[in-house]
């Protein structure tokens, strides 16, 4: 099993007020999956993914991760396992502006003490892997949308996490733009990797095998195949 | 984060925003280039210093006759015969005085005295001679004319031959002293040696102002102040208190305002640095807010929180280390421009430069360690959701 939650809960304070915002769910995600998540907006989509990427923590419940119980990681351990263990697309690409696209895409590896040529040479490699070769030392700026999403594919792909975490990766872009990118990263879950994607679109929920539905805090699984 | 990636990240971010970081640098590049040219200017000072004290006689002593009292011509010789055989004694009558040539006038400090007065005062002829037995004996009235009076006198002629009136008499100019520039024994610069025969006739009085003694044996120079005080005025007698000063005592007194000049030249490099890092500091808290998310997109790609401190680290050090270079490049130059601008001499000092940079290295530690705390103390989870 590549995740699984059990009862986990998230409660958000705001003042005096205390929101719960995910109740006691329960989720499988097997190895090589690729999953939805779709739900209503404010229902706890990015909340939920945040949470199995380690961004945030739950208030309550268990959390195995590829097999290790990763509920009460410490933030050094998180940052550990995400270098490792997990790939992010982002909606909003967060790519950091004043670095090239090859600079951005071999960030992971900095953190894992990769020598420079080889961080180099590894991220041509995975900015060609998504179509981007000609590209290597444009800013964000001066990319596309689309071409941005693909430099924070690259990005996530450089250091081989068997998950990758994708938060609306198309909402900002253009239909086309869209199906190209969801593409993608369904020839990367062919390829062996477990992906899982907050989406609003039933289109891309339907190309997925497992699709999890979040609405009032509560999940429910639909259609898994396998 | 490595050392190199971090060191590579922060000097391309000083290159992406120059005019910002050079404003920033501004403190501690003023506060190195200050320090360095005031220690040159503090070397140049004491070398001279140093110099001059070592062209005096070793074992002198000056003695002076404590206020109000002045002794007689004729003590010179009760003096003499109290000491111990060899001793010189050289008898000092100052006075201050108008003198002129046909173009100019001045005022200066007439120092009647003996030939033996240039050993011992550690003086050096630029041109002629200084005053000579014969021209003692007989009370011939010449003058040997410090470098500035001759030069102000003479405008810049050499007047050795030439005449001055002093006090409405006239005197043939027989040399003019080196100029001494700056230091103990500047005074020279602006006087007039004239023989103590003549400046009692012309003065009419027998009162001398000072007595310098060089004793043979080093005994004397290392007696203590009040030891000298007392072996003195038991030789001229009680009724002549007298005040002294060995070479020792001088060159303490020296060492003593060498050592406040460079408390203050601390302080004054502590003050310059302070201020530089808090600039540093500032900008620094100024680019972590500013790039809130960009530290989030480091955490959520596997930056631990040593990662982030470091590269905030890193790069406050690489500014104010910059700013350490080009402040002790500028240091360094302005040295140079010191003895021509200044007149006075300026030594660099290689140690100077070494401290300079181990100093802007730590204000960039000890400033930046705050911002970069705060950096590294960011949540994933809100930098990413920073915008700004
Ligand atoms: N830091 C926070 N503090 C308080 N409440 C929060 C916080 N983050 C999220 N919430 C609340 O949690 C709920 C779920 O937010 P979340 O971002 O997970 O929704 P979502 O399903 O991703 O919505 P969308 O489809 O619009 O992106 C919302 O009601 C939101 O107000
Ligand atoms: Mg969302």
């Amino acid at each position: 099993m590549m995740i699984r939650l059990v009862s986990v809960s998230k409660t958000y304070q705001v003042g005096t007020e205390t929101y719960p915002v995910l109740r006691d769910i329960d989720l499988e995600v097997p190895h090589g999956m690729f999953t939805a998540i779709i739900g209503p907006s404010g229902s706890g989509k990015t909340t939920l993914l945040n949470i199995l990427g380690g961004l945030d923590v739950p208030s309550q419940g268990s959390y195995w991760l590829n097999g290790h119980d990763v509920s009460h990681f410490n933030r050094e351990e998180w940052a550990h396992e995400r270098n490792h263990t997990i790939g992010f697309v982002f909606q909003s690409f967060q790519l950091i502006p004043s670095l090239s696209a090859l600079d951005n895409v071999a960030l992971p590896l900095i953190y894992r003490r990769t020598p420079p040529k080889q961080r180099r040479i590894l991220a041509q490699e995975a900015l060609e892997q998504v179509g981007l070769a000609k590209r290597m030392n444009h800013r964000p700026t001066q990319l596309s949308g689309g071409q941005q999403q693909r430099v924070a594919i690259a990005r996530a792909l450089i250091g081989q996490p068997p998950l990758i975490l994708a938060d609306e990766p198309t909402g900002n872009l253009d239909h086309q733009t869209g199906e190209e990118i969801l593409a993608l990263l369904e020839s990367l879950n062919r390829n062996g990797k477990t992906v899982i994607i907050v989406t609003h679109s039933h289109e891309v929920a339907d190309k997925c095998r497992q699709v999890v539905h979040v609405e009032d805090g509560h999940v429910t699984l639909a259609g898994v195949l396998s | 984060m490595m050392w190199r990636d971090g060191v590579a990240l922060a000097l391309r971010g000083l290159t992406g925003n120059k005019l910002r970081a050079l404003l920033t640098m501004l403190g501690v590049v003023i506060g190195v280039a200050a320090v360095i040219v005031l220690v040159a200017i503090g070397q140049g000072a004491s070398s001279l210093v140093t110099s001059r004290i070592e062209t005096l006689g070793t074992n002198v002593v000056f003695v002076t006759p404590s206020a109000g009292t002045f002794y007689p011509v004729s003590e010179t010789t009760t003096v003499a015969r109290v000491l111990p055989s060899g001793d010189h004694v050289v008898p000092v009558m100052s006075t201050g005085a108008k003198i002129s040539t046909p173009d100019n006038q001045s005022s200066a400090l007439i120092d009647g005295t003996t030939p033996k007065y240039f050993a011992l005062g550690g003086l050096s002829l630029a041109s002629g001679h200084f005053l000579t037995t014969p021209e003692l004996e007989q009370a011939q009235h010449v003058a040997v004319l410090g470098a500035n009076q001759a030069a102000n006198l003479f405008n810049g002629m050499n007047p050795v031959g030439s005449s001055v009136m002093i006090l409405g008499q006239q005197f043939t100019v027989i040399g003019v002293l080196n100029a001494v520039g700056q230091g103990p024994g500047a005074s020279q610069d602006n006087a007039i040696f004239i023989p103590l025969s003549v400046s009692e006739f012309l003065f009419s009085t027998n009162q001398l102002s000072e007595l310098i003694i060089q004793a043979p044996s080093p005994n004397i120079a290392n007696l203590s102040a009040d030891e000298l005080t007392r072996l003195y005025t038991n030789a001229l007698g009680s009724a002549n208190a007298v005040s002294v000063a060995s070479e020792d005592q001088v060159l303490q007194t020296l060492q003593a305002t060498r050592s406040t000049f460079t408390d203050l030249l601390a302080g004054t490099a502590a003050i310059a640095l302070l201020v530089g890092g808090i600039g540093i500091m500032n900008i620094m808290l100024v680019s972590v807010t500013e790039r809130t998310r960009e530290i989030g997109i480091r955490q959520a790609l596997g930056a631990t929180r040593e990662d982030v401190l470091l590269q905030f680290l890193i790069e406050s050090m690489v500014l104010s280390l910059s700013g350490g270079i080009l402040g002790a490049a500028i240091g360094v130059g302005l040295t140079q421009l010191v003895p021509v601008i200044l007149k006075t001499p300026a030594i660099f000092s290689p140690s100077a430069l070494v401290l300079a940079f181990v100093f802007s290295t730590a204000v960039g530690l000890i400033f930046g360690l705050y911002p970069a705390f705060k950096a590294s103390a960011l949540e994933p989870i809100h930098a990413l959701r920073y915008d700004g």
